[in-house]
C-alpha cells in the first residue's frame, strides 16, 4: 500500500488528507468524507450514479483514482443546493416526477448540470444524447427529459459558473 | 424514510451510506464454473463453518424439492456460475477483496446442463431426482382436436433477464445481545426476517429487519439470499457488524433473474377467426436449486395462457427443469409477459393464416361478460374494453404504420392482502406498510388516503420506511399490489381509528384526534381476485442495419382510479422502457459450456436513454369495487409491449418472431433479401 498526499477542494471546501494511492474517487467522496449523496450502481463505468463534475466536466468518480483529483476541484450533489434552498434542477426532478427511487439522481442531475451549461438550448434529443452514459431502471427516461429541459429554462447562466469553477465560496 | 426532497440532495440513506462502529466488509468468493466438484478450499468461511440451507420466503416462494436446496455455502459440488462458496471479512471492501484472492478453491469442472428445453427429457443431473424435473403441474383438461378447421402452432421463447436495479443488493448486519439487527435494500422486511430466522435457526422475536432506502428492485429484493444469511452469520459469529455491498458482476451471475420461460403452442380455430381450443407446454429454467420461483411460475404461467380471451378449451402442461444456473427469480411481471407473450403471438399467427386483421381476431374472441378461463384464471368483461383502446389507440388511423397490439389480463398479487399502522402522535402520523416502497412514492397514495380517511392535512402524514419492530406482520410490495391492497389497509385502519374516536367522543374532529393520539394495526384481506385489462400500441422503424427505433409506444389500461395519476404515468413509463429492453436488448447469456457471457450492465442491455420513445399513457379512470376504487398497474407495461412490439416488428420486417430479446443479426439476415 503506497500512501499519498492529495489536496483537493470538494464543494468550495478544500481538503487535504492522506490516502491509499489505489482509492478511488467515488469511495474518498463516500468513504473519507461521507458525502454519499454519489452513489455506486456498477463499478464499471456503465451506469453513471457516481457522476460528479472534476473542474467543472462530468466523471465516472469509480473509474478515477482519488490522486487524479489532486489539485483539482470537485461538485458533488451536495455541492448544489444554497443553504436551504434547492437547486433549480434539483427543483425540477420534483416538479417533473424525474426520480422515483432516487438512486441514479445525483448522477443524473450532476450530467444535467455540466449539459445545461454547455448547452442551455438542448433539445429533447440532445439531452436523451447527453445522459445516456446515464442509466436509470426506474423512470424510463421521459421524466428525466422533462425536468432537464425545465431545469435549463430556469437557470440563469451567470449564476451557474460560481458552482462548477468552485474556487471561490459565496 | 427519506423524503424525495431529500433524496434529490443526496441525502438518502441508503443501505450502503450506512456505517457502525468496527463495521467489517464481506467478500463471497464464487464459483467459476457452471458445475463442478469441489476437491479442495483453503482459507475462508466455508460450508463446514456454516453448514446451513435456503428458505424460500417471499415473492413466489416454494416449499421445494428438499434433496434440491440451496445451501448458503456450496457443499462438495458447484451447481452454477457465480455460486457462493466461500466468504472473508476485511475492515474495508479493498482489503475484503484483497484477502479473497487468498483463498483458494479447486473444482473440477463436470458438463453443465445449460439448455432447459434438453434439460427436460436428459437423465437427471442428480440421482437422487427422478428427473430433471422439479414438479410437473397440469392445468385444464385434455381434448380431441380432430374436427377442427383450423390448426397452428408455435414455439416460443422469453429468454432470462436480469433485474438491474440501479442500486444493487446490500445488507448490513450487527449481532448484539442474543439480538440480529439487518439493516437491507428490500420489497419485504418480513420475509427477509421469516427468512433469517429459518435459516439461521434462531427465533423471530431475536431479528430485527429494518428497511434502508431503496433504490429500485422489481423483484429482485423480495426473497432471501446466500449472502444475505451470511453476513448474519458472521456478524454474529465475529460480534461484529457486517455489511455486504453487490458488484454488478455478482449481480449479474449470482443474483435471481426473471424470464427464461419458453413454450410450445397449439390454437384450434374455425375459420372465421372463433378460437375453440389452446393447449400448451410450458418450460421454465428454474436453475440449479429448488426453492426458486420456478415452481410457482410454471403454474402461474400456466393459469394465464388463454389471455384475455373466451376460449373453452384448454390445457397445459407446465415443467420447471434444472439447468446449471442461478435459480430463476421473479423480475417485474413475473410469470404475467411470459403467458401473455404466448398466446399473443399464437393469435397474431392466426390472423395472419387467415389473413385476418389481428385486432379482429382478438374482438371475435373477447366477450361482454366475465368469464372464468378452463385454466382457471378470472377474465374480467373484455370486449367493450378492448372496442375502447382500439378506438383511444388509434390503431385503424395508423394502420399504415404497421402498428402492433396487445390485449392482457393483469393478474395482481390480490391475496392474502396487506397489513398496514397508524400512528397518531404530537401532532403528526406516521404509517407503516407490509409493502416495502421501493421507488413506486406509496407516501403519495398513504398521504391522500389519510387524508381522506381522517380529514389530516398530507403534510403531517409520514410513511416509514419497513421495520419489524414497528409492525407485527406484513408480506411485501411486489405482484402490482401496493397501492390496491396496502391502500385498503391504511383505508380500513382510518376507518377503525375514526370509529373509536367517535365511539368515544360523539364526534369527529381531526384537530382532536391529532391532539389526543391514535395507534392502529389492520391486516386487510382481499378476497377473490381483482384482475384488470390493458392494451398497448407500438410502431417502429427498422434501418438496414437491424436496428429497431420505437416510434409510437402506447398504452390504455384500467388501473381503477388512479390514487395518483403522475405516479402511476411515471410507473407505466419505467415498465415501458423495460418491455423495450427485454424485447431488444436484455438477457443474461451463457456459452454452451457454461461461462457467462453478459458480465456488465451495458452486456445485459439496459436500455439507455437514446435508445427508448416518448411514451403515451392513457388511463381507463374505472374504479373498482374496492372503497379505495384501486386497482394494478406496476406490471402492465412489461407485459403489454414485449407483445406489440415483436408484432410491430414483424410488421415492419416480415421476419417471424418467437422469442426474446429480438437479436439483431435475425432482423439484419432478413434485411438482406
Ligand atoms: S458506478 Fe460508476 S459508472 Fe456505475
Ligand atoms: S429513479 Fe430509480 S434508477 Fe432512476
Amino acid at each position: 500500500m503506497s500512501v499519498n498526499k492529495i489536496k483537493v477542494t470538494v464543494n468550495n471546501k478544500v481538503f487535504e488528507e492522506e490516502i491509499d494511492s489505489r482509492l478511488l474517487l467515488v469511495d474518498f467522496i463516500r468513504e473519507n468524507l461521507g458525502l454519499t449523496g454519489t452513489h455506486v450502481g456498477c463499478d464499471t463505468t456503465n451506469c453513471g450514479a457516481c457522476t460528479v463534475l472534476l473542474d467543472g466536466k462530468p466523471v465516472k468518480s469509480c473509474t478515477v483514482f482519488a490522486l487524479q483529483a489532486n489539485g483539482k476541484s470537485i461538485t458533488t450533489i451536495e455541492g448544489l443546493s444554497h443553504g436551504k434552498e434547492m437547486h433549480p434542477i434539483q427543483k425540477a426532478f420534483l416538479d417533473k416526477n424525474g426520480l422515483q427511487c432516487g438512486y441514479c439522481t445525483a448522477g443524473m442531475i450532476m450530467i444535467a448540470h455540466w449539459l445545461i451549461r454547455k448547452n442551455p438550448e438542448a433539445t429533447r434529443d440532445e439531452i436523451r444524447e447527453a445522459i445516456s452514459g446515464n442509466l436509470c431502471r426506474c423512470t424510463g427516461y421521459d421524466s428525466i427529459v422533462d425536468s432537464i429541459q425545465e431545469a435549463s429554462q430556469n437557470m440563469i447562466p451567470e449564476e451557474e459558473e460560481d458552482i462548477t469553477a468552485g474556487q471561490r465560496g459565496r | 424514510m427519506s423524503t424525495i426532497e431529500e433524496i434529490v440532495q443526496g441525502k438518502g440513506k441508503f443501505v450502503d451510506d450506512i456505517v457502525l462502529p468496527g463495521m467489517q466488509h464481506m467478500s463471497v468468493i464464487r464459483s467459476n464454473y457452471s458445475r463442478g466438484k469441489i476437491l479442495g478450499i483453503s482459507g475462508g468461511y466455508t460450508f463446514k463453518d456454516f453448514p446451513a440451507y435456503m428458505s424460500s420466503v417471499g415473492e413466489g416462494a416454494s416449499e421445494g424439492e428438499k434433496n434440491m436446496r440451496e445451501p448458503v455455502l456450496a457443499d462438495k459440488y458447484v451447481n452454477y456460475i457465480g455460486e457462493p462458496v466461500a466468504a472473508v471479512l476485511g475492515k474495508n471492501r479493498y482489503e475484503a477483496e484483497d484477502l479473497s484472492e487468498k483463498v483458494e478453491i479447486e473444482i473440477e469442472p463436470l458438463t453443465p446442463m445449460m439448455d432447459p428445453e434438453k434439460s427436460i427429457d436428459a437423465p437427471p443431473v442428480y440421482p437422487y431426482m427422478k428427473s430433471n424435473i422439479y414438479k410437473k403441474v397440469t392445468l385444464g383438461r385434455d381434448f380431441r382436436t380432430d374436427g377442427f378447421e383450423v390448426e397452428i402452432e408455435g414455439h416460443f421463447n422469453n429468454r432470462r433477464v436480469a433485474t438491474n436495479p440501479i442500486e444493487p443488493r446490500g445488507i448490513v448486519a450487527a449481532y448484539e445481545d442474543n439480538q440480529l439487527t439487518v439493516w437491507i435494500s428490500t420489497q419485504s422486511v418480513h420475509s427477509i426476517k421469516e427468512g433469517l430466522s429459518e435459516v439461521l435457526s434462531m427465533p423471530e422475536d431475536n431479528i430485527r429487519v429494518i428497511q434502508a432506502d431503496t433504490g429500485g428492485a422489481f423483484g429482485l429484493k423480495g426473497g432471501l439470499y446466500s449472502e444475505y444469511a451470511l453476513a448474519a452469520f458472521l456478524a454474529k459469529k465475529t460480534g461484529k457488524p457486517v455489511k455486504w455491498i453487490e458488484s454488478r458482476r455478482e449481480h449479474l451471475m449470482a443474483s435471481r433473474p426473471g424470464r427464461g420461460t419458453s413454450a410450445f403452442v397449439k390454437l384450434y380455430a374455425n375459420r372465421s377467426g372463433r378460437i375453440l381450443g389452446m393447449k400448451g407446454k410450458v418450460i421454465v429454467d428454474s436453475g440449479a436449486y429448488s426453492g426458486g420461483s420456478g415452481e410457482f411460475a410454471a403454474r402461474f404461467v400456466g393459469m394465464q395462457m388463454t389471455g384475455p380471451y373466451k376460449i373453452e378449451n384448454a390445457y397445459v402442461e407446465a415443467y420447471p427443469v434444472f439447468t446449471n444456473k442461478v435459480v430463476q427469480g421473479p423480475y417485474r411481471g413475473a410469470g404475467r409477459p411470459e403467458a401473455h407473450f404466448f398466446i399473443e403471438r399464437m393469435i397474431d399467427m392466426l390472423a395472419d393464416k387467415l389473413k385476418m386483421d389481428p385486432v379482429d381476431v382478438r374482438l371475435i374472441n373477447t366477450v361482454n361478460s366475465e368469464f372464468k378461463s378452463p385454466l382457471g384464471m378470472d377474465v374480467p368483461p373484455a370486449k367493450e374494453f378492448l372496442e375502447e383502446a382500439i378506438s383511444k389507440l388509434n390503431y385503424r388511423k395508423l394502420y399504415k404504420e404497421k402498428p402492433g397490439f396487445a390485449f392482457f389480463v393483469l393478474v395482481p398479487a390480490f391475496q392474502p392482502g396487506e397489513t398496514a399502522r397508524i400512528k397518531i402522535e404530537n401532532n403528526e402520523v406516521k404509517v407503516w406498510l407490509g409493502g416495502n416502497t421501493h421507488g413506486q412514492r406509496h407516501d403519495i397514495f398513504v398521504k391522500t388516503l389519510v387524508n381522506e380517511g381522517l380529514g389530516i392535512n398530507r403534510d403531517l402524514v409520514h410513511l416509514q420506511l419497513g421495520d419489524t419492530s414497528m409492525l407485527k406482520s406484513g408480506i411485501g410490495s411486489w405482484g402490482s399490489r401496493s397501492a390496491m391492497v396496502g391502500g385498503m389497509a391504511v383505508h380500513e385502519a382510518c376507518k377503525k381509528i375514526k370509529q373509536a374516536f367517535i365511539a368515544k367522543n360523539g364526534i369527529y374532529s381531526a384537530d382532536a384526534l391529532l391532539k389526543e393520539g391514535a395507534d392502529e394495526f389492520v391486516h386487510w384481506r382481499g378476497e377473490g381476485t381483482m384482475n384488470s385489462l390493458g392494451c398497448n400500441l407500438v410502431t417502429c422503424e427498422v434501418n438496414d442495419r437491424g436496428q429497431v427505433k420505437v416510434k409510437e409506444c402506447a398504452a390504455y389500461y384500467d388501473v381503477g382510479r388512479a390514487l395518483s395519476p403522475e405516479v402511476v404515468r411515471g410507473q407505466v413509463s419505467g415498465g415501458m422502457a423495460q418491455g423495450i429492453g427485454q424485447t431488444l436488448y436484455e438477457e443474461i447469456m451463457y456459452s454452451d459450456d457454461g461461462q457467462l457471457l453478459t458480465a456488465s450492465i451495458a452486456d445485459a442491455g439496459v436500455p439507455i436513454a437514446s435508445q427508448l420513445p416518448e411514451y403515451k399513457v392513457l388511463l381507463s379512470n374505472t374504479r373498482s369495487n374496492l372503497a379505495t376504487g384501486a386497482k394494478g398497474v406496476g406490471e402492465s407495461p412489461t407485459i403489454g409491449v414485449p407483445i406489440a412490439l415483436s408484432r410491430a416488428i414483424e410488421n415492419v420486417t416480415g421476419v417471424k418472431i418467437t422469442e426474446t430479446p429480438i437479436r439483431q443479426e435475425l432482423l439484419l439476415r432478413s434485411m438482406k433479401h
